[in-house]
This record gives C-alpha cells, sequence and structure tokens, in this order.
C-alpha cells in the first residue's frame, strides 16, 4: 500500500512540475508587466521602464528562457515565488492567503463529499419516495445555477435575516472581524465568517455527488452479492451500507480528485463575492496587474490542492478496492 | 467541458446509455411510424422538455426580438434615471451608469446565447474529431491523446482560461475561440470510450478491408454511429459553457465593457444585491431559465433517443 502510494503521490508531483512551468510560460506570453508603469506620471519610455522591471526578474530584454531558469532556481532552492512587477513579494502575500484559501476549499470539499453521498444513500435507497423527488428536482435546479448567482443570492437572504430575524452572526465581507483579540474569541469570529462561503460552495459542489452517487448506489442495489448478505441475515440498511454501498463508493473516490479544480474555481468567485482575502482573490488580482509571478504561485497552489485530494482519493481507494491491495 | 468545473463535482455522465440499437437504421414501413415520427413522440411525451423547449425559444425570441419594444439600446445612458427601480419607462430599471437593463438583458442573453452555441457546436466537432481518431488509430496516437486529456482535466484549466481571455478578450469572438480550446476534453474522453467499441464493428473492418482511408472512416462510419451521443452532449455542452462564460465574464475576464453579457450584468449587480436587487435579480434569472431549460431538453432528447431509456420504449411500439 504504501509503494502504490508513493509511487502516485511522485506522478502526482511530476504533473505540479509540469503545470506550474507551463503556467510560467504562458503567464509570460499572456501578461505585459510593463502595463503597471505605463499609466505613471510623469510618463516613463519603455526603455525606463524595463530598467524598473529588470530587478524582479521581469525586463522583457531578457530572453524568457533566461528569466524562466532564474525563477525555477530561486523556487527550487530558496523557495522563493518571485516578486511582483511593482516589487511585492510573492511569498509574503501568498503564505496567509494559502491558508484561508485552503481552509475554505477543504472544508468545502469535505462537507460536499459528506452531504452529497449521505444524500445519494438516502435517496438511492428509496428510490421514487417522496424525498427522492424533491431532492433530485433541487439538486437538478442547482447544478444549473452558476455559482456567481447562488453566492449572490446566499448574500441575499443573508442580510435579509440579518435584518428581519434578528440575526447578527451571519458575514457577508472578508474572513475575520479586525478587533478580536484572544485564541478562543478568534476562532470563533474565524468560523461566522466561513459559514456563507462554506455554504456556497457546498451547494455548488454536492449537487455532482448526490446525483452520480444515486445512480451509482442503483446500479449496485439489486446485485446478486447484496440478495446474498441479506440472506445470510443482515437487515437491508446493514447490507446495503457495508456491501453495496463499498463497491459503488469506488468511483466517487476517485472523482473527488478531478472536483477538486472545479471547487478551487468556485471558491474564486466566492472569495470575490465576500470579499476574502484568499488564493483565489489573488489569483483574480495578479492576473489583472499583470503579475506574472503571483499568477504562476496560484495556478501552482491549485495543482498541488489537485494532488492533495488525489493522493487522498487513492488511499480511500486503497482501503475500499480489495482488488488494489492485493496488486 | 466545462461543466464539472463551474459546479465543483462530478458531471452525471450520460455513458452507459449509449443507444447503439437505436443507431441501426431501422427499415420504413409504411404502416409504422417513421423514425422521426417516432423520435418526436416520445420527445414530446417527455413533459418537462417540451416545457424547457417552450423556455428556449421563449428565451431565443427575447433575444432576437425583445429590443423592439423598448426605445433605449443598451449602450445607452439616461443620466436622468440613475440605478431606478422597474419602472413604465425602464421596465427592469437602470443601472449606475443609467443604462437600461431590459435593453441590456436582452443584448447579454443574445451575446450569452451566441456564444453558449457556438462554443458547445465547435467544442463537439474537436471532440468527436479527437475522441474518435484516438480510438480508431489506438496504439501511440491513443495514448498521447489521452495523456493530453487527462492532463488537460486535471490542471486548473479556468486559470488558464482566465490567463489566455484576459489578454485576448474584450471581443467575443476571440472568447468562443478561447473557450473551445479549453473545453474539449471531457467530451472528446466520453466519446472516446464508446468509439473503441464502434471501431470493433463489422461495418468498419468492411470500410478498411475495401480500403477506405481512415479519415473517411472516421468521418463516414464512426461518427454518425455516435448520432444521439452528440446531440445529447451538445445540450450540455451549452449548459456548461453558459456557466464558464457567466464566471469568466464576472470576474472581468471574458465580455468586457462596453459590451455587454449576462456575466457581466451579473457582475454589475455584485454590490448593491440589497440597495438594487433588480440589477442581479433579472440577469440570474435569464442565467438560470436558459441553462435549466437546456438541461430538460437533453433529459428529453436523451429519452427520445435511447430505445433502453424506460419512458421511451414504454411508448415506442403500438
Amino acid at each position: 500500500m504504501l509503494r502504490h502510494v508513493t509511487r502516485k503521490a511522485a506522478g502526482w508531483l511530476l504533473m505540479i512540475a509540469v503545470a506550474t512551468n507551463a503556467t510560467y510560460f504562458l503567464a509570460s506570453w499572456f501578461l505585459d508587466p510593463r502595463s503597471n508603469y505605463q499609466g505613471l506620471r510623469p510618463v516613463r519610455s519603455e526603455a525606463q521602464i524595463d530598467v524598473a522591471l529588470a530587478p524582479y526578474n521581469l525586463d522583457p530584454r531578457v530572453p524568457l528562457v533566461d528569466r524562466w531558469w532564474d525563477w525555477l532556481t530561486s523556487v527550487v532552492l530558496r523557495f522563493d515565488w518571485g516578486k511582483s512587477p511593482t516589487g511585492v513579494s510573492v511569498n509574503g502575500e501568498i503564505g496567509y492567503r494559502s491558508l484561508v484559501s485552503a481552509e475554505l476549499v477543504v472544508l468545502a470539499t469535505v462537507l460536499s463529499v459528506v452531504v452529497g453521498v449521505a444524500l445519494g444513500v438516502h435517496t438511492a435507497s428509496r428510490q421514487y419516495g417522496w424525498a427522492d423527488r424533491v431532492s433530485q428536482a433541487v439538486s437538478i435546479v442547482v447544478f444549473n445555477i452558476p455559482t456567481s448567482v447562488a453566492a449572490l443570492a446566499v448574500v441575499f437572504v443573508a442580510i435579509w435575516l440579518n435584518q428581519h430575524a434578528g440575526l447578527h452572526f451571519l458575514y457577508v465581507a472578508g474572513e475575520n472581524s479586525p478587533d478580536v483579540h484572544g485564541l478562543l474569541p478568534t476562532i470563533g469570529d474565524r468560523l461566522l465568517h466561513l459559514i456563507l462561503p462554506t455554504l456556497t460552495l457546498t451547494l455548488m459542489g454536492y449537487v455532482g455527488y448526490h446525483l452520480t452517487q444515486r445512480s451509482l448506489l442503483l446500479d449496485t442495489i439489486n446485485a446478486d452479492f447484496v440478495r446474498t448478505a441479506q440472506a445470510t441475515g443482515l437487515t437491508r440498511a446493514q447490507a446495503i451500507r457495508r456491501h453495496a454501498l463499498r463497491t459503488a463508493l469506488i468511483p466517487t473516490a476517485t472523482s473527488v480528485a478531478f472536483s477538486v479544480p472545479a471547487i478551487f474555481t468556485g471558491a474564486i468567485i466566492t472569495e470575490t463575492i465576500f470579499g476574502w482575502n484568499g488564493m483565489g482573490r489573488y489569483f483574480v488580482q495578479t492576473i489583472s496587474k499583470n503579475d506574472v509571478h503571483g499568477t504562476v504561485a496560484t495556478a501552482a497552489f491549485a495543482a498541488a490542492l489537485t494532488a492533495i485530494g488525489a493522493i487522498l482519493a487513492d488511499i480511500a481507494t486503497v482501503f475500499l478496492d480489495p482488488r488494489v491491495r492485493v496488486s | 467541458m466545462t461543466s464539472d468545473l463551474a459546479t465543483g463535482a462530478p458531471t452525471p455522465s450520460p455513458l452507459g446509455q449509449v443507444p447503439e440499437a437505436a443507431l441501426l437504421p431501422i427499415p420504413r414501413d409504411k404502416r409504422r411510424l417513421g423514425l422521426g415520427r417516432l423520435y418526436l413522440r416520445r420527445f414530446l411525451r417527455n413533459r418537462l422538455a417540451v416545457v424547457g423547449v417552450a423556455i428556449f425559444l421563449l428565451l431565443v425570441l427575447f433575444s432576437a426580438f425583445g429590443d423592439v419594444f423598448t426605445g433605449y439600446s443598451y449602450s445607452d445612458a439616461d443620466f436622468a434615471a440613475l440605478t431606478q427601480p422597474p419602472s413604465s419607462a425602464h421596465w427592469f430599471g437602470t443601472n449606475q451608469g443609467g443604462n437600461d437593463i431590459y435593453a441590456s438583458a436582452v443584448h447579454g442573453l443574445q451575446r450569452s446565447l451566441a456564444i453558449a452555441l457556438s462554443v458547445s457546436v465547435l467544442t463537439l466537432v474537436l471532440a468527436a474529431v479527437i475522441g474518435s481518431g484516438a480510438a480508431y488509430f489506438g496504439g501511440r496516437v491513443e495514448k498521447a491523446t489521452l495523456a493530453v486529456i487527462h492532463f488537460l482535466l486535471i490542471v486548473p484549466s479556468f486559470l488558464i482560461l482566465a490567463l489566455v481571455s484576459h489578454r485576448l478578450a474584450g471581443d467575443w469572438r476571440v472568447l468562443i475561440v478561447v473557450l473551445t480550446a479549453f473545453g474539449w476534453m471531457s467530451t472528446a474522453r466520453v466519446i472516446w470510450s464508446v468509439s473503441t467499441s464502434l471501431r470493433e464493428r463489422d461495418y468498419v473492418t468492411a470500410a478498411e478491408f475495401m480500403g477506405v482511408r481512415p479519415l473517411r472512416i472516421i468521418v463516414r462510419h464512426i461518427i454518425p454511429n455516435l448520432g444521439s451521443l452528440l446531440i445529447v452532449n451538445l445540450t450540455l455542452g451549452v449548459v456548461a459553457t453558459v456557466l464558464s462564460e457567466t464566471a469568466l465574464s464576472f470576474l472581468g475576464f471574458g465580455v468586457q465593457t462596453p459590451d455587454v453579457s449576462l456575466g457581466t450584468m451579473l457582475a454589475d449587480g455584485a454590490g448593491t444585491v440589497t440597495s438594487a436587487p433588480w440589477l442581479f435579480a433579472f440577469p440570474a434569472g435569464l442565467v438560470v431559465l436558459l441553462t435549466v431549460s437546456m438541461t430538460f431538453i437533453g433529459d428529453g432528447l436523451r429519452d427520445a433517443l435511447d430505445p433502453t431509456s424506460v419512458t421511451g420504449a414504454a411508448g415506442g411500439r403500438r
């Protein structure tokens, strides 16, 4: 098992490296760091702008391959992700932001999987019952709502609740309040700020798991081995949980890896709407400011999240699927 | 394509319901229903699908002829009415710049529809050629294609999409190209997995023995036999494209001012959800109507074209 996971992890590490370097070249081609200086007064000449960019390894006169090599060596040797076109260190920005985003993405992923799978199992074992029909209808509509619309609707409802029901713990802006001190109040404050963005992301994420888990379980629920298990004296619920669900969970476990990029995309929009200073919002800002190094760092972060999701999915598969354990 | 990208979870795939038998030509018999009539009849039996078609047609009519009913254009600014709620002069109200929301909604829907329809057709063509090509040639070509597909599926493609379209966009036609370039992978994968079984069919082998060129075999023999899968994927592609176009434009990387799409209108209304809810409510309603109607249509098409589906089989025989 350890060998299996190590081999997979090595593959993912390679994938992160390739993706990050590819993003570096794409970002260098498509972003123009000089635009940060072109609007300044007094007007600067092209040569002056190039000189200003040179200390940040963004000088357009240096061949791209040389800039790339400098960037790569500094990342590999010193874990220094470079500077923005105006000289702000990328490392200083991403340290705090990646924690904020990871908090949001991990929590939303876990909740989506738990809620989606639970709902899928519940509805599949009661196919065409009222709960099945209602949740199916809701999920199909939610599946088609853009994240931005869902997030704004959540904001709308939360503000309405705050005003009319006298609730004042639903925060629609920021990841923490400025004047909170002490360990416990800080944790409480952060959790309260987490509620709405996590709710939005979970709403967007659970649907896929619900619909796929329901159809996967329906495929196995009437299989012979489940009936046999029931014949040995297990109740129907036990037979479904221990035998049918175990088989039906394997494809879901693998799909978690593929859903992390989607959750991160959702986080970009959610963080923008809820005013969170996370990686998603940072990504929007870096692209708007033509910040090559910041953009690449965000892409690397997203790739790393995907890889972590995939490795966890691999481990889950090993536990669920006896065929993997044997080989 | 990017449907899972925008929603955060795996798409329930239409795979596994591929109606192989439906693809074989049924001998025409005067006393029986024609194939087209049969499909139509099955489609009409699905009530939600009919509702979907009705909504979709209304949306198309609205986007095409909606501006007949208003004197304003989406680019006109009425400085006497800034951020006004819906009234008789401005049916859907106005935004901070005095633009008429009704006129903007007509134009924005037009843009979003044009982008969604052309991207889903283009991605489908690209995915069909690449997917079935990989399956037909097999061997190294297949392995290399699959590696590329898997890599692009895992890479945070939305980030690359934003990166590329930020520089090139503002122009919605460029956005079509970019969305197509990064949107074909998951459809191609589905088409590949179905085509691998078509590759072994007798008619493909027969064509090979007769010396038909590979490209011709793919275009004449493999792709037509994927017909129903492709049609269903077309509707799903529209949904996925609308979702990613909205997301990109919302963040300012897709359609950009002065042009207007449903995504930019949502971004406009984002800051004033409670003080001016009409700014966000109308485009949001249109987006949701568009995607939900397309999903219903796709569902109905699947039922109509798939003989193994329960609703279709029950009424298919007389």
